[in-house]
């Protein structure tokens, strides 16, 4: 298990409040888990800004180039093919297929890079393994955080304390992540 | 809590409701699966007898090249473009009575585009050779020929297949892994777990997953005017009278979002009462349906009103006789009035706010207009080539059994594998939904 402490909270508020307050005290927060996506989290964990848009937007552009190339190359360049008189090269004509393949490139690489990004596909995650974190993609919030920095581990007071400052956001369960797996 | 979803539970109550539809499936849903697979294997029958005898079994002739086949494949792509239109322009819309439908519609998307892609598979007369309209360097030195819109066809429906299918699953996975973490068997809970990829719902996840949502929401929507505006230059790039026409475009995609809005209908009612889903399928979506019926049926009359208008005052004589004779009054015209009938006329019972919000009324509507849809393009393809510019070829088409077994066949494939989809996957979004239950819910107290 990676992350020495586990903290279990049940609502979005909760889940918020508790990690921007524990970023502001020093804490490193390492990663929230959340049944459904919460954007406010983003911020509260300071996910770093995704390059995937950047990613799609080469894909699209890789995906019109690739299919107006092959467009050109075989009915201009390679086996020119007289239809109805046009020009070999009409560019009318090549819009339709130019725009599907960027989308096509582009769709492909959003998805490929979401989960590749985020680190999936995976077998097995150590999170998995603490106990009742099935419950994350139902109804429960999770945060997991680590020392302050320099330190191996919380100690059993810290956690007492922490207990206390995380008490205003409702029903919570602090744990060392290790003992609990 | 407000109209687009009523159930008042808690989260796990919600998750639960909507994973117990899958864990423990209905009883009735055995006995459908039979029965839509034994109209598969009609289905089955059909294409073997085709592809061994050839396309010559179906009804088709010189000049009619075109009939059931092409009527199909319009009428099912068209009825794809409802589901795409709900699941990615009414995201970027932010329409909130977008999210329960979506992942319906989108299955349904998924399913009607296969059964499209049969078609024009089948007519190709020898579908083996299918890869020919690949450009691949083959022996033969030639390469397809890109100015034709068949090309443009082959192209387009197998992006926005791949497009859909892409999107559809990406906002499974959260839902996946919540399978996955609900099943008791531990079989199960495997097979849903691979399926899962690993999903562990992290803020990075999930980040990562809202981009890539948002960003195939915004490639899937111009695809929703795309593909069947590339269909619709099928026709409109051939110089039949009735065919060679730039208003096409619009009027195919209205027809698409029409027909597809109705199938959504057809599907959703009954699985909504089976399923006891009124509470995340509540009346205001039956209604919001019912509207994009009305509006999207009021396009496609304003079309046909324009296609007659321009058909006369071309002064064409060819155009003239098409339209303004050919499709009302000649061989076909009961074909043409049913079309009228169904397509204009019916909807205009969607003004009525009782009709809009009764399941009963607004599912037999629904198929009055799918018939009506699957009408217009037949009479839009058939008449044309029936009587076109030469009065000594003209001739009549009449459908075959096989013509008629394989539309039948189409039909119980795609119920078929609606079912199964049913029967396998968490067909209401449930992360979705509970992220809107949360913005719901924090909408109120602000207010």
């Amino acid at each position: 298990m990676p992350d020495p402490v586990v903290i279990e909270l049940e609502s979005v508020e909760a889940v918020v409040g508790a990690a921007a307050h524990l970023r502001a005290t020093g804490y490193s927060v390492l990663e929230a888990y959340t049944p459904f996506p919460i954007p406010a989290l983003d911020d509260a964990i300071g996910t770093r800004r995704s390059k995937l848009p950047w990613l799609v937007l080469a894909a699209g552009v890789s995906g019109a180039s690739l299919a107006y190339v092959v467009l050109w190359w075989t009915s201009a360049v390679d086996y020119r093919l007289d239809v109805g008189g046009r020009p070999y090269n009409s560019l009318p004509a090549d819009v339709p297929i130019v725009f599907e393949t960027t989308v096509l490139f582009a769709a492909g690489t959003a998805f490929l890079a979401a989960l590749i990004l985020s680190g999936l596909p995976r077998l097995h995650h150590p999170v998995f393994e603490l106990e009742g974190f099935e419950r994350t993609t139902i109804d429960r919030f999770w945060i997991t955080i680590g020392p302050p920095s320099g330190r191996g581990a919380l100690l059993e007071e810290e956690l007492v304390v922490l207990r206390e400052e995380l008490a205003p956001f409702g029903p919570v369960v602090v744990r060392d992540g290790r003992r609990a797996s | 809590m407000s109209a687009v979803l009523t159930d008042e539970g808690s989260y796990a109550e919600l998750t639960d409701e909507l994973l117990g539809k899958v864990l423990s499936p209905p009883r009735w849903i055995r006995p459908a699966l039979l029965g839509t697979f034994l109209g598969t294997i009609v289905l089955l029958v059909a294409i073997t007898y085709t592809v061994l005898t050839g396309v010559g079994v179906w009804g088709n002739n010189i000049p009619v090249v075109w009939a059931f086949g092409l009527t199909n494949f319009v009428w099912w792509i068209g009825i794809g473009h409802a589901g795409t239109f709900i699941s990615a322009f009414l995201l970027l819309l932010e329409q909130k009575w977008r999210t329960s439908i979506n992942r319906f519609a989108e299955g349904m998307t998924l399913f009607a585009v296969i059964q499209a892609g049969l078609f024009p598979l089948l007519h190709l007369g020898r579908p083996w050779f299918f890869y020919w309209l690949a450009p691949y360097p083959s022996t033969m030195k030639v390469w397809p020929q890109f100015r034709s819109a068949l090309t443009w066809d082959v192209v387009a429906v197998s992006t926005y297949f791949t497009v859909s299918l892409l999107f559809w699953y990406l906002g499974l996975v959260p839902d996946l892994a919540a399978m996955r973490d609900r099943a008791s068997e531990r079989w199960r809970r495997r097979i849903y777990a691979v399926f899962a990829l690993g999903w562990y719902g992290s803020t990075r996840n999930w980040n990562r997953w809202r981009i890539a949502y948002g960003l195939l929401g915004g490639l899937a929507t111009p695809l929703v005017v795309s593909v069947h505006s590339i269909v619709s230059s099928d026709f409109a790039i051939g110089n039949l009278p009735g065919w060679h026409s730039p208003l096409f475009p619009p009027y195919f995609v209205a027809g698409a979002i029409y027909s597809g809005f109705a199938m959504v209908l057809t599907l959703m009612i009954p699985a909504r009462r089976l399923y006891r889903l009124q509470g995340v399928i509540t009346t205001q979506h039956l209604d919001s349906m019912a509207k994009m019926l009305l509006v999207t049926g009021w396009i496609v009359t304003y079309s046909y009103v324009i296609e007659l208008w321009t058909a006369w005052y071309s002064g064409d004589k060819y155009e003239m006789y098409t339209y303004l004779v050919m499709r009302p009054f000649g061989p076909y015209a009961w074909c043409w009035w049913t079309v009228i009938v169904c397509n204009c006329v019916s909807p205009q019972l969607l003004w009525s706010r009782r009709i809009r919000r009764s399941p009963v009324a607004l599912w037999l509507l629904s198929l009055v207009i799918q018939l009506g849809m699957w009408m217009e393009r037949f009479v839009l393809i058939v008449t044309s080539q029936s009587r076109d510019f030469l009065p000594s070829s003209w001739r009549l088409y009449r459908p075959t059994l096989v013509d008629g077994a394989l539309l039948f066949g189409t039909v119980s494939f795609f119920l078929f594998l609606f079912l199964l989809f049913l029967r396998f996957v968490p067909f209401i979004p449930i992360s979705e939904l509970k992220a809107l239950k949360h913005e719901l819910a924090e909408e109120e107290r602000d207010a």
